[in-house]
């Protein structure tokens, strides 16, 4: 088996790079493919909560670069998802403690056994940053709809394609706000596309269940009636090379669109 | 009378032109972003533009005269691609004589080598400028769109 690593980054902090890759692995997994996500932001580790796996953490990261553990050892399992596994990012070192080479050899050993490595890298574009890309050939660039997150991701598109390795970056907007679009007070989907001039691999609404799903520790994945957990299974889907549309937001979520849904989804045209 | 007319003409037409073009957060946002973008992708920076700027006051002085304080050097976007705008309030267009005579003194400086000689052409040029400004032309504005940028062009 030779699997793909794909590094998951955007520049900016708080764009939902963590959020993004909990949701990603945990779809990947769900669809039956075998799931490796690094937490690569040293010091400040989050992926662990997200997945709700933060009492199961023994080993992180650098135990196995400074050969505390073996690399088998410190993959912690899914709680529900025996396909999906951690390897966390050690909370009381900082980025210096490994090095991208120590990182490309972790990724050459994972890819064997598994058929996805999700990095999941820290914000900014210094060492943290240089040590995530370092094993990836693809990347995704998470972005919001608000120019400070538009910049800096245009900034990273300019470090990855300088970058040899890295075959193919995709762009997936996160925390987009319909409604906002409508009124022509934020920035749409397309303006961001074509700023960037990259290709979508998601779009995410703006959604309150990812605060409750990040409390409980639980990926919006897993609930089946959340609009962004059916966006990010459809990211997922994509990046296992199905070609999926992508939803339509601007239904409105009133009574009347319910009762829609409810009867569309009797006939069977609801995905 | 005609005059009145096309006062008001303008007026009502500004009017429904300006409520037309007012900008929303959003264009505010994509064109804001499109300016900094330029910036942050061509590495060129405002010490860079200001050089540009000055050496294209110096080469352009040989023609015009303008007010070189209001000069503006601004990227802008057209469709896919990113313009250079200078804009120059015009004063006044100098006739051919005038840079004819501009040309030889700046050879004859060349041969000579003489540092004063520029200062004293420098002063008597400001000079010139405060009488031009009763010119009636000096509204007068040329844009030109100096060159052409690539947006794309990410590589650094």
């Amino acid at each position: 088996m030779s699997g793909r690593v794909i590094v998951i980054t955007s520049g900016k902090g708080g764009v939902g790079k963590t959020t993004t890759s909990a949701n990603i692995g945990t779809a990947l997994a769900r669809a039956g493919k075998k799931v490796v996500l690094i937490d690569t932001d040293l010091g400040l580790r989050n992926l662990d909560l997200l997945l709700g796996l933060e009492n199961r953490i023994v080993y992180t990261i650098v135990d196995v670069v400074e050969e505390r553990c073996k690399l088998r050892q410190a993959l912690v399992k899914d709680k529900k998802n025996p396909n999906l596994c951690l390897l966390a990012a050690a909370q009381t070192r900082d980025k210096s403690a490994i090095t991208q080479e120590q990182l490309k050899d972790i990724c050459e050993e994972l890819k064997k056994d598994y058929d996805f490595i999700l990095v999941d890298c820290p914000a900014g574009i210094e060492q943290g940053f240089q040590n995530a890309i370092a094993g990836a050939t693809e990347a995704i660039v998470v972005t919001t709809p608000e120019m400070s997150a538009v910049r800096d991701a245009d900034r990273i598109i300019g470090l990855l394609e300088a970058k040899e390795e890295i075959q193919s970056y995709k762009l997936l907007l996160n925390r987009v706000r319909p409604n906002l679009i409508k009124s022509n007070d934020m920035m749409s989907v397309e303006d961001v596309v074509e700023i960037l001039s990259a290709d979508l691999v998601g779009i995410i609404p703006e959604d309150t269940g990812i605060i409750t799903s990040t409390n409980k520790g639980d990926p919006i994945v897993n609930d089946d009636s959340s609009l962004a957990g059916k966006a990010y299974n459809n990211v997922a889907r994509r990046i296992m090379g199905e070609d999926v549309p992508f939803l339509n937001l601007e239904e409105s979520r009133g009574v009347l669109s319910k009762v829609k849904k409810f009867f569309s989804g009797l006939i069977g045209k609801e995905k | 009378m005609r005059d009145i007319f096309q006062d008001l003409f303008n007026k009502v037409f500004g009017f429904f032109r300006q409520a037309e073009k007012e900008e929303n957060a959003k264009e505010t946002a994509v064109n804001r972003l499109r300016v900094v973008l330029m910036q942050d992708r061509t590495n060129l920076t405002p010490e860079l533009l200001e050089k540009m700027r000055g050496e294209l006051i110096e080469l352009l002085s040989k023609y015009v005269e303008m007010d070189k304080d209001a000069l503006e050097l601004n990227f802008e976007q057209e469709g896919n691609q990113m313009a250079l705008m200078l804009s120059i309030p015009v004063l006044r267009a100098k006739d051919e004589d005038e840079i004819e005579a501009e040309e030889s003194e700046n050879s004859e400086e060349a041969d000579e080598n003489a540092e004063e000689e520029i200062s004293d052409a420098e002063k008597s040029e400001d000079s010139e400028n405060a009488e031009s400004t009763d010119e009636e032309n000096q509204d007068e504005q040329y844009e030109s769109e100096e060159s052409n940028t690539n947006s794309k062009d990410k590589s650094k």
